[in-house]
């Protein structure tokens, strides 16, 4: 009677600790809710149909692995002029780290927006470094598709080991947040709005000065 | 008493699998493919269908896109002792447009996608092309890298 009851308490505790995670669950969907309420919509939309609702936003979305509060892993790669660069060579400064691609539509969206935030933050020690994920794509083609989208940061060459040394992530666009003491204080999975896009920069930037 | 333990074991599993399919990591595949038996004549052109299906909430590139960025889906089929392959007959795609960028129409495929390839059994016999469909698919707000399905398909010639 009595190793039943105890059985029948430790389920009961199992209940409730499920019913608990739900509504935390619940909570930050109505969170997550509200904030895709101020992203732009985004779905694929069929002529004369009427767009679905995004499910979940990317402003809060940070991919299979989450790496903030670690180490932003270092690297050396190449730009598209043929330039060595290393993210230590930003040391001190907040850095933006997105990875891209040209056949990614949603990638090709935000990189205006990092133009402007990079030269509206470009006082403060901002900078961006756009690494392409293209494969088989030949420079120029990467070259021309940045300067389409007024792109003037640098734009790096993948050694296919920076992408694993991040994650090994399987979406684009993947946006790394890295402070001027090398840390990753934020980072996005996919396309969000503007605004987050922002407010991420602006806590790095943050982060970066107090230091 | 028992019973009453019993009835609460299931749902309280449930539960469990429920929340952890809530937050779940991105597919590793983004198309399946159906592989179905296809029965021919031996010696004459024939057409096997194979079917595909892209997930729900996904889309990918058709076999011809728009723009040469984007990468297209295409089937490459192996040779196979005993059977001359031929061309692939690759559907129509639809057009779409992200509402984030209207003006960029798209060729893609969702959902069901059928492709036909044309081939010949030189005898009676049982055959199995094996073959590799790449792709490269999109939600609304993200893209996933290229990726490459195993295809086999068996094939009996009478």
């Amino acid at each position: 009677m009595k190793r039943n009851l105890a059985v029948l308490g430790v389920v009961a505790l199992l209940v409730a600790a499920l019913v608990w995670a739900g509504v935390q669950n619940l909570r930050a969907r109505r969170l997550a809710a509200e904030k895709a309420k101020q992203a732009p919509e985004l779905a694929l939309v069929k002529e004369g149909e009427t767009p679905p609702t995004p499910s979940v936003s990317a402003d809060s979305f940070v991919g299979d692995l989450d790496l903030r509060g670690k180490p932003a892993p270092a690297f050396t790669l190449t730009t598209l002029e043929g330039k060595k660069v290393s993210l230590s060579d930003y040391k001190g400064k907040p850095v933006l780290v997105n990875f891209w691609a040209t056949w990614c539509a949603p990638c090709k969206l935000e990189m205006p927006w990092f133009e402007e935030l990079r030269k509206k933050y470009a006082g403060q020690g901002f900078t961006i470094l756009g690494i392409s994920e293209d494969e088989d794509e030949p420079k120029e083609a990467i070259a021309k598709a940045a300067n389409k989208l007024g792109v003037t940061y640098p734009i790096l060459l993948t050694d296919h080991k920076a992408d694993k040394a991040y994650g090994d992530f399987a979406i684009l666009p993947m946006s790394f947040y890295v402070a001027g003491n090398g840390t990753i204080v934020e980072q996005s999975a996919g396309l969000g709005s503007k605004d987050d896009i922002e407010t991420k920069i602006k806590k790095t930037i943050a982060a970066t000065g107090a230091m | 008493m028992k019973r009453l333990l019993n009835l609460l074991v299931v749902p309280v599993f449930a539960a469990g699998l429920a929340s952890a399919q809530m937050n779940g990591p991105v597919p590793k595949s983004f198309v399946t493919y159906a592989a179905e038996p296809a029965s021919i004549a031996a010696k004459k052109p024939a057409v096997v269908e194979l079917h595909f299906k892209v997930l729900d909430g996904y889309h990918m590139n058709s076999h011809t896109p728009k723009s040469e960025l984007l990468i297209p889906t295409v089937l490459k089929l192996e040779p196979a002792t005993g059977v001359k392959l031929g061309a692939i007959d690759y559907p129509v795609g639809h057009e779409y447009s992200f509402s984030f960028n209207p003006q960029e129409k798209l060729d893609v495929y969702t959902g069901d996608v059928t492709l036909k390839t044309h081939l010949t059994a030189a005898a009676a016999g049982t055959y199995t092309v094996k073959g590799v469909l790449s792709y490269q698919a999109c939600d609304n707000a993200a893209c996933y890298p290229p990726k490459k399905l195993p295809v086999e398909i068996e094939v009996t010639a009478k």
